[in-house]
């Protein structure tokens, strides 16, 4: 009897092998028709930073988290520094999530909803089950529209950089923060992000944070977005301003007392 | 590039009832793709005209709507329509435009309200004492959004989803073009959950899992969250959609109903592109609204 492995299945191995690239990813990611990769899918962020972006011990409610800064650490101008600690200490109202606004990006990126990603050639869309968000990146070469704009969720336009996707943002308000903790940005905010699939299931999200007014130099934060895999999973909705609007109504109806019929 | 000049900071709320600024009614035209603007003879026509129509199709053949549409034979008051005598027409606070009904079916061009439905809608209890879930910042729901301007839908090539996004309050409908089993009955949704599917060159669109929270008009015609709409988009020449959406709601009807109008491709030229309308976050007249005493929808009539 000869040892060794057969043949045929040397050759599958080897085959199986040869399909890891050199960067240790695997290839075995679902691809568009024109080969990019198939970012489509509903996707979601299991680390808590909508809480807080850099590390932090658990509270009350809050649940701890490893933070997702590159070294951890928020460069700060002095004045900027003030401001976050002043956003951290009246966040309970002094927060635009607790008005019901949108929450700007990165932060619609890591709050703990589901949003769902939507590809053709030209265009790649994120809808947001938070807030219903739309992020809308054009792939199709075009650039900016002139500012000055500013608008919650910035401009998006994106290109491909081998199978990572490059987005440009730009032409954001100073109304957002990039927490729960105070965080915050200005209306110069320069966002590029890189979504690389490494597996079918998962993609690494990197955001380089660029903020002249705000930070003494750019920064980076990275999370894994996960896909989310149950079976007819949908995307709902979660608007926060209706939510809120629908329980002032509750109290004004059971203040005056109206009966309630159903259906 | 976008040749659109002026950018505005977050869209201001639409103004309440009594200063209600009469939404701009889109040009009827006497003539769309060879067939007459008044709804029901363009329903007839655009139909028929559709029929030996060949739609531009997307690489895996499908009928190819992407683009950017703009609504036609639709005005926002009623979609029963506004008559000459209407009073809101010569109304300098509400100056309603006349307007043709854009119910197709029943005959008589009317929403067929059960008795105690007919004295909520139709300007009747929502309209008197509720603010326009719209001028809250909802979504305007379905079929209101379809007439709202400008859209864009969008066709991923893996023909697993049509994506149906609204610049007005930033809207999108993610239609799963699958025949996935449906959500169950309490998971409900602002703008529901749609399948859809093909049929010859329509598509399909069938929605349910709506809460019924959104109003269909102006005047505060309503379903509830037992509400289910299935939707047709045909192409009836390169540039043009015929749109119609089929309602049904037992609890509130006596029979299904039938509104059609036309969806044109917008030809800006040098492109278009949709901006972002961020409705709450520029909302400056809500409180105006509730000190005249209205109040907050969420279907309070019929819940």
């Amino acid at each position: 009897m000869r040892h060794g492995f057969p043949g045929s299945i040397l050759i599958a191995a080897l085959v199986s092998l040869s399909a890891v690239t050199a960067a240790g990813q695997t290839s075995a990611i679902p691809r568009m028709p024109d080969g990019r990769p198939n970012l489509q899918g509903i996707w979601q962020v299991l680390v808590p930073a909508a809480w807080e972006i850099q590390d932090h011990s658990p509270r009350l409610g809050v649940p701890g988290g490893q933070g997702v800064v590159e070294g951890n650490d928020l460069p700060y101008q002095p004045w900027a520094l003030k401001r976050k600690q002043e956003n951290l200490a009246n966040r309970a109202t002094a927060d635009p999530e607790s008005k019901g606004y949108l929450p700007g990006v990165p932060r619609i990126m890591y709050m703990p909803f589901p949003f769902q990603i939507f590809q053709t050639p030209t265009h790649l869309a994120m809808t947001f089950e938070y807030a219903q968000g739309v992020r809308l990146v054009y792939t199709n070469g075009t650039p900016h529209p002139k500012g000055p704009i500013q608008w919650w969720l910035g401009d998006s336009r994106g290109k491909w950089d081998g199978d990572t996707l490059v987005v440009d943002v730009v032409h954001f308000t100073d109304q957002t923060w990039l927490d729960r903790a105070g965080n915050f940005h200005s209306e110069a905010l320069h966002l590029v992000e890189r979504y690389t699939m490494t597996g079918p299931d998962h993609i690494n999200y990197e955001a380089t944070i660029e903020d002249s007014k705000v930070f003494t130099r750019p920064w980076k934060m990275s999370m894994v977005l996960y896909r989310r895999k149950e079976p007819n999973v949908r995307l709902l909705d979660y608007v926060p301003g209706l939510l809120m609007e629908e329980e002032i109504g509750e109290r004004e109806r059971r203040k005056t007392n109206q009966p309630r019929t159903g259906p | 590039m976008n040749p659109r000049a002026v950018i505005t900071v977050s869209a201001l709320a639409v103004l309440g009832v009594a200063l209600r600024v009469a939404a701009q009614t889109p040009e009827r035209p006497p003539i769309i793709a060879g067939c007459p603007t008044e709804n029901l003879a363009w329903h007839t026509c655009a139909l028929q005209k559709a029929r030996s129509f060949s739609p531009p199709r997307t690489s895996s053949g499908k009928p190819d709507f992407q683009g950017y549409w703009r609504s036609r034979l639709t005005q926002s008051f009623s979609v029963e329509g506004v008559a000459e005598d209407h009073p809101f027409v010569k109304d300098p606070a509400q100056r309603w435009d006349v307007g043709a009904s854009e119910i197709v079916e029943p005959p008589d061009r009317k929403i067929p309200y059960q008795p105690a439905a007919a004295r909520i809608g139709r300007e009747g209890t929502n309209f008197r004492e509720y603010v326009d879930p719209r001028t809250t910042c909802s979504t305007a729901g379905v079929p209101r959004l379809a007439l709202q301007d400008p859209s864009q839908i969008l066709q991923p090539p893996t023909d697993d989803h049509v994506l149906w996004l609204h610049e007005d309050h930033h809207q999108f409908r993610v239609i799963a073009i699958d025949q996935r089993p449906p959500v169950g009955r309490d998971i409900t949704t602002w703008n529901g959950l749609s399948r859809g599917r093909w049929d010859g060159n329509a598509l399909v669109i069938e929605t349910a899992n709506f809460n019924g929270y959104t109003w269909i008009d102006d005047s505060g015609n309503f379903y509830t969250n037992n509400a289910r709409v299935t939707e047709r988009l045909t192409m009836v020449d390169p540039n043009t959609i015929h749109y119609e959406a089929t309602i049904e709601d037992p609890t509130v009807y006596t029979r299904p109903w039938t509104v059609a109008w036309a969806l044109v491709r917008d030809t800006t030229p040098g492109g278009y592109e949709l901006f972002e309308e961020a409705c709450r976050e520029g909302d400056r007249d809500l409180p105006i609204v509730r000190d005249l005493g209205f109040k907050f929808y969420f279907g309070g009539p019929w819940r």
